[in-house]
């Protein structure tokens, strides 16, 4: 999934927050989106999403302007080929790891005989097993973050979208799902967009960067 | 089976509200199960004496037997007459006798001279009681009262007709409640799960698949609510069938198990059905914002 960003500006009321950024992430790249508290880092995660709109410009996926989308149902398709991970993890509390995930499979319509199958594979994946049976109330941060990974890896994804995974994480913990997700980039060629501030991570990698700012904005 | 699941889930989840909803439909279908039932024992009564038209003519005493003959003979005259029973004084207190036999105090004092005799005519088509009604009510000299069932039907009629009209205003009352529960209801619940619904949106959930739970769990209350609400009403009534048909007597009020109850269970879970999926359906769609 190839996602473009031509001369995208976004507005809340009078804050600007991007002004004709352009940017470009090709399909496998594995992209971190750095920059201080309020350069727009979520937002950016928000326009892929089509959660909000530019208030300029275009963001293409596979070459179609989605904020010119009017037809719900095909905002819905793209999400579908979306993985999101978020840093306040988002799942459904009064649902076990694996009904979560059930869930994300079910809305994407996987099939359904091989849903239990596919949630033994992401489980072993990000290391929850004997954790899956478990609420998310029942589980630590690390293990909610990484349960939260593997939500978004059961779709088969063409891109994760991670938003902060590891700001709520200790340090080795962040460490270790850094790891995990360089290896789904390596192995399963999925396109990574990971939001941070923490510019070790960045450093490590050695991996594409788009530099968010309040005053300019860099692509690398 | 996971929609299923989930909505069982939604369900237990807030137990009260869901047994309110439940019970709400329960109530409206019990009443409505109930009038249906009772209706239908009301039309028995009136088709009863719909299907036998007859007319009393009660004679003055003192006639002669030539009179009571001439009598006979012009009411013979009138087409479709069925049948023409002349009751004599002595028949009429045979009758009285026959039917108060159980209480000797009520036949002592009764003598053949202080009941009337009388005609009882019965005809094919009730017009023809009418023009007799109309025709013999002039003739002072020898009628002392005419006893036409039309009255009693007309009175049945108009009793029937308030009954008939109380128990749909009840029943319309009773279905919109129901309709506003359930309404109310997915409106509280859905608000409850909100979280659930803009998590379940932005992982590409359709709008139709966040409202499924919330239209199957509308489906289950009208559903259940209203096949219990059958199946209850029914087992009082035919519990006291015997009690009731005693009462109305030779008229059967409550009469016996046939298609109909099948039929009309069949229709009412449908109803049912479709009270539960439109309210939950109006429901989802004003509260599912996201």
């Amino acid at each position: 999934m190839e996602i473009v960003f031509e001369k995208v500006t976004k507005n809340y009321g009078p804050i600007n927050v991007f002004q004709d950024l352009d940017l470009k992430i090709a399909p496998g790249d594995f992209v971190f989106v750095t920059g201080p508290s309020g350069s727009g880092k979520t937002t950016l995660i928000k326009l892929i999403l089509n959660q909000i709109k530019p208030s300029g410009g275009d963001v293409l996926i596979n070459g179609v302007a989605i904020n010119h989308l009017r037809s719900k149902s095909e905002i819905d398709k793209i999400r579908r080929k979306i993985g999101v991970v978020f840093q306040d993890y988002q799942l459904i509390n009064d649902l076990t790891i694996e009904e979560n995930i059930a869930l994300n499979l079910d809305i994407v319509n996987y099939p359904q005989n091989k849903i239990p199958s596919r949630i033994d594979e992401v489980i072993k994946m990000v290391k929850l097993q004997h954790r899956h049976f478990l609420f998310p109330s029942q589980l630590s941060g690390g293990e909610l973050q990484r349960a939260c990974l593997a939500r978004a890896l059961s779709i088969e994804p063409e891109v994760i979208l991670a938003d902060e995974p590891t700001g709520n994480l200790d340090v080795a913990n962040a460490w270790n799902l850094l790891k995990i997700f360089k290896d789904i980039n390596k192995k399963l060629k999925t396109t990574i967009i990971m939001t941070t501030h923490n510019p070790d991570f960045v450093d490590s990698l050695n991996e594409k960067v788009i530099k968010l700012g309040k005053t300019e904005h860099e692509t690398a | 089976m996971r929609l299923l699941k989930l909505t069982l889930h939604h369900i237990r989840r807030s137990p009260f509200q869901s047994a309110i909803a439940f019970i709400t439909v329960f109530i409206c279908f019990f009443i409505l199960n109930f009038f249906l039932l009772i209706n239908r024992g009301l039309s028995s009564v009136l088709n009863h004496f719909e299907t036998k038209p007859e007319i009393t003519i009660f004679l003055k005493d003192g006639l002669d037997q030539a009179k009571v003959e001439s009598i006979q003979k012009e009411l013979a005259s009138f087409p479709e007459i069925k049948e023409i029973r002349y009751i004599s004084k002595e028949k009429a207190l045979s009758l009285y006798k026959d039917m108060n036999k159980d209480n000797p105090l009520l036949t002592e004092m009764v003598t053949a001279s202080i009941l009337p005799a009388s005609f009882e005519i019965s005809a094919f088509n009730p017009k023809v009681l009418e023009d007799i009604s109309q025709s013999f009510s002039t003739k002072k000299d020898i009628v002392d009262e005419i006893i036409y069932q039309k009255d009693v039907i007309e009175s049945l009629l108009s009793w029937t007709k308030v009954i008939r009209q109380s128990g749909l205003v009840l029943i319309g009352v009773s279905i919109f409640i129901a309709f506003i529960m359930i309404f109310t209801l997915i409106g509280m619940k859905i608000n409850n799960r909100k979280d659930e619904i803009k998590i379940s949106r932005l992982l590409g959930a359709s709008k139709f698949y966040v409202k499924r739970p919330f239209l199957l769990e509308g489906i289950i209350y009208g559903f259940f609510g209203s096949l219990f609400g059958f199946i209850l009403s029914f087992l009082i009534i035919y519990n006291l069938r015997t009690v009731i048909n005693g009462f109305f007597q030779p008229i059967v009020f409550v009469s016996e198990l046939s298609l109909f109850e099948p039929l009309l269970l069949a229709i009412e879970v449908l109803i049912g059905i479709i009270i539960g999926l439109s309210a939950s359906w109006m429901g989802a769609r004003r509260y599912i914002k996201w």
